[in-house]
Formats: C-alpha cells, structure tokens, sequence
C-alpha cells in the first residue's frame, strides 16, 4: 500500500501523546505486530521529545513536523524542528549522554530509536534545527495472522 | 498514572499505569521522590504490569531513583515488562534489576536479602 502524512504541533510535551496516536493510527493498516507497534511508538515518542524538550526547550509557540510515507511495508518518517539544532551529533548519539542530566534525561534516545528503527540520520545545524530521519520495516502478514 | 504503596521492612511498591513518556515522567516525578523520602526507604519494586507504554523517560526516572537510594544501597527490582521495555532495559544496563516474579515473589526475594545481613 502506499500513504502519505505531514502533522505539525506546537512544542508542549502535551503533544508527545498525540504523536504516539497519530503515527500508531498512521501503521495500523499495515497490520503490525504488538511489538512493532510498541517499538514503532517508542522510536516516535523518542524523536518528538527531543525536538520538544531540545530542539525548542518546550517554548509552547515553534511546532514540530512529522512527514511519514508509507510504501508497500517500509515506513519512512522524518520529524523536524527549526530550533537550535544538535552541538556535536556524534556525541548525542552516544548511549547515556545528555545534556539535561537535571531534568532526569537519561541519554538513551538515539540509542533506542538506532535499535527499533532500520536505519536512522541526524542533520543537524546550530541555530538552524535537527532532521532525524527513520526507515522501518514491518514483518509480511502470515496467513495465521490473517485469520485470526 | 503512579499507585504507590509503602510495605512493611522499608519497601516501596510502585505500580505504574498508561503511558510513561516524559511529560507523564515529571508529572509523577516529585510524587515517587516524596514517598520514598518518607520513612525509612530501602528497597523499590516497580510493578509494570498495568503500564501500557515507556520511553527512555521511565529510565531516566528509575535511574533517578535509584540514586535516590544509593546512600542505603537500596535495592530496586522491576517486575512485568513488556518484550519491549525489557529491551529498553537492556540497552541501558537496567536488565540486571528486572524480575520474572510476582511482586509477593518480590517483596520475599528483598526480605531474604535483609534476614542474611
């Protein structure tokens, strides 16, 4: 199948939620398993939180973007912020490095979002924002699943 | 959503509920740090059963609490995950502390620990 989706909300960590939603609602068709869902929201709660909390420092006025393709059953999602962008990305990239070690951040984001994506990149420039962008699998329909 | 309960010997049961991301994270944050800063904690049994979703932010506040109890050596256990928290837990070094048990299992596993010292 094919299907397309661009949704922009205003950076409120109220709206991670509503990301979640969204994409979970935007996958269904593809008829995922529990856990490629669960893994697919994680991936999205991961990247929308940093654009929010990062990227905009929660300023409740920029908006965040999310544009997904879907194609036979390979999801491609970019999500992007126009905020002040990542300082040293190979170093964001590292598992346990945060910048917010106050705000109980635990430095884990990109690295969950490597481990439950196909294949992820990071554009980023200073002042000028962060593209993280995402390629995603899902697992052929069985004939049981079908059935069921 | 956070249930928490104070059990006998300095044990902390938290059972989590819904989606924990980072907005849920600091909303229950202060509520977790109050409780366990109450009384004489020593031990924290996170029971997610009930927890449909979680993000790096559940770790960034489990970790946070075991600092909390870090100057005790306090113990923390995790138990029902689902398959994919349990990775989560995994990839940040968390594994160790996750339990295929029930929380009874749990709070005896704890208890044992206190009679050996």
């Amino acid at each position: 199948m094919k299907n397309e989706l661009t949704l922009s909300f205003l950076a409120i960590e109220e709206n991670e939620a509503l990301a979640r939603m969204a994409m979970t609602c935007f996958i269904t068709p593809l008829d995922p398993t529990l856990e490629e869902i669960s893994e697919f929201k994680t991936i999205v709660s991961e990247a929308v939180t940093n654009a929010i909390i990062h990227g905009y420092e929660c300023d409740g006025k920029s908006l965040v973007t999310i544009h997904a393709t879907i194609e036979d059953r390979v999801v491609k999602m970019t999500v992007t912020d126009e905020g002040m962008g990542i300082f040293d990305v190979e170093q964001a990239m590292e598992p346990m490095f945060t910048t917010k070690p106050q705000m109980e951040r635990s430095g884990m984001g990109f690295t969950i979002m490597e481990s439950f994506s196909d294949g992820i990149r990071v554009d980023s420039t200073l002042g000028n924002g962060t593209i993280v962008t995402f390629e995603k699998s899902f697992s052929p329909v069985t004939e049981v699943s079908r059935m069921r | 959503m956070a249930t928490i309960t104070q059990l006998e010997n300095g044990i902390v049961l938290i059972t989590l509920a819904g989606e924990l991301d980072n907005h849920e994270a600091n909303q229950i944050r202060a509520e977790v740090s109050t409780a366990i800063f109450t009384g004489k904690t020593r031990a924290i049994i996170w029971d997610l059963y009930r927890l449909a979703f979680m993000d790096s932010a559940g770790i960034g506040l489990i970790l946070g609490r075991m600092r909390d109890l870090a100057p005790v050596n306090g113990e923390t256990l995790i138990l029902n995950p689902s398959p994919t928290m349990e990775k989560i837990f995994q990839f940040s070094g968390l594994g160790d502390a996750i339990r295929k048990c029930t929380v009874e299992e749990a709070i005896d596993e704890i208890g044992g620990v206190v009679h050996e010292k």
